[in-house]
């Protein structure tokens, strides 16, 4: 049986640890809110820039847009070049099963390819450290980004877009494939497994059946010129996006992942503390029992 | 007769700096050189860079920073998608010539961890705030 000392000490570090945990928790809590509100904050810029795209492919006749640097974004590529993956996690552990979770995503989507070579693009450490440490696997990582959370801003999702375009450029992709956590609730997250590129059937899908007539527009400089400098930033904004879609993810996460630990740690403390108060009460009684036979056997 | 009015919107990535103001005219630096609009201007989309983008309300004048993006122009409402836009007073001059020297001390001593990109991002940012702030400098009596 432990000795009451032991028990103060484990409770004593419980404490501290609950400390810590509670701490956490308040500071995701905080912090989820401005995730919560960049998300909306960004949503009418990629709304607006959607709209734009979409108005400008459908201007586009076929003519314009070959030998454009845009049409490259846009075609399907021949199959059999190398896949491109880009993998959004968190930088820090204690989240609960968001980062396990979205590794085993990347983990079943690498298996899926087996044998194919594959370009990495990772932002996060744990999803870089993750495919640091993956052997036999044709896996190059192109670009790496730690750090940026929980402060990513719209430069980072630029940064992301510069490298993810030069290396499609660069090479025969075949295409980009996106996996993140989306935020869902406060209480849920959700791994979305999405392609990136190539655009066709992402724009078209979005393109508003009730067209206005855009017929009488002018552009400067020419449409096809527009379109190729827009695309970028439309990588840019989506990527943005999934930036802070996944920051917020990872934050909802924690907090959920801390208040449980917190209320696991009261719990252990409550069991630890009646522990120790009948140890202690057993010490007395024994005690007692052994100043009793004792004066027993002297007065006897 | 009343004025016809232009209906600014400014939005950003980061947030939604103007949303449907009226204004008289702006001035959008286009890729090709300023361009002023007015009420009843013809659709236009055209691509900005970074420079100052100005607009007149009645006998009020303000100026943005912007950096590179978009804007459209549609039935007297002018759209801007801007990488980043800045109102003139919330520049500080002073903090923007210290990030500009700061940002060139970080391109010249090219360390072991250097992000490239977000120096050269940081440099550009800083040359347009101080540009903004000459502005400001200039036209205030």
């Amino acid at each position: 049986m432990a000795s009451l000392r032991d028990i103060k000490k484990h409770i004593s570090s419980v404490k501290s640890i609950k400390q810590i945990t509670y701490a956490m928790k308040m500071v995701a809590a905080a912090r989820i809110k401005r995730a919560q509100t960049s998300i909306l904050a960004a949503r009418p810029f990629a709304g607006e820039m959607d709209r734009l795209i979409a108005d400008l492919y459908s201007e586009l006749g076929e003519e314009d847009l070959s030998g454009s640097g845009a049409r490259d974004l846009f075609e399907e590529r021949p199959a059999g070049g190398p896949l491109c993956l880009l993998l959004i996690t968190a930088d820090k552990g204690l989240c609960g099963s968001f980062n396990t979770n979205l590794l085993k995503a990347a983990a079943a989507w690498l298996k899926e390819n087996r044998g194919r070579k594959i370009c990495a693009v990772v932002a996060g450490r744990k999803g870089r450290d993750f495919l640091h440490r993956l052997k036999g696997l044709d896996l190059e990582i192109v670009h790496e980004m730690v750090g940026i959370f929980p402060k990513a801003g719209y430069v980072h999702a630029q940064l992301l877009s510069d490298a993810i375009l030069k290396l499609y450029a660069e090479r025969p992709v075949e295409s980009v494939t996106l996996i993140y956590n989306e935020f869902k609730s406060l209480m849920t997250q959700r791994i979305v497994t999405d392609r990136l590129l190539p655009l066709k059937h992402h724009i078209l899908e979005k393109a508003p059946s009730g067209q206005r007539n855009s017929g009488d527009f002018s552009f400067e400089p020419r449409k096809a010129e527009l379109l190729s400098a827009l695309l970028p930033r439309h990588i840019g904004a989506q990527l943005y996006r999934t930036l802070l879609e996944s920051q917020a993810a990872e934050l909802a996460a924690r907090m959920n992942a801390m208040e449980s630990a917190s209320k696991n740690a009261t719990e252990l403390i409550e069991g630890l503390t009646l522990k120790m108060n009948k140890t202690r009460q057993a010490m007395i009684t024994t005690e007692l029992n052994e100043i009793v036979s004792g004066s027993e056997a002297l007065g006897g | 007769m009343e004025t016809k009015k232009l209906l600014l919107t400014i939005v950003t990535p980061e947030k939604t700096v103007l949303s449907d103001k009226p204004v008289d005219s702006v001035t959008i630096p286009a890729f090709d050189g300023e361009m002023g609009v007015l009420p009843g201007h013809a659709s236009f989309v055209l691509q900005l860079k970074e420079g100052l983008l100005h607009y007149k309300e009645g006998h009020h004048k303000e100026v943005f920073a912007v950096l590179s993006g978009f804007a459209e122009i549609h039935k007297d409402k002018v759209l801007v998608l801007a990488e980043a836009a800045e109102l003139s007073k919330e520049v500080d001059e002073e903090r923007a010539r210290q990030a500009y020297q700061k940002a060139k001390a970080t391109l010249a001593m090219r360390g072991a961890d250097l992000d490239l990109d977000s120096a050269t991002a940081a440099l550009r940012r800083a040359a347009i705030r101080m540009k903004l702030a000459e502005f400001r400098r200039k036209h205030k009596p």
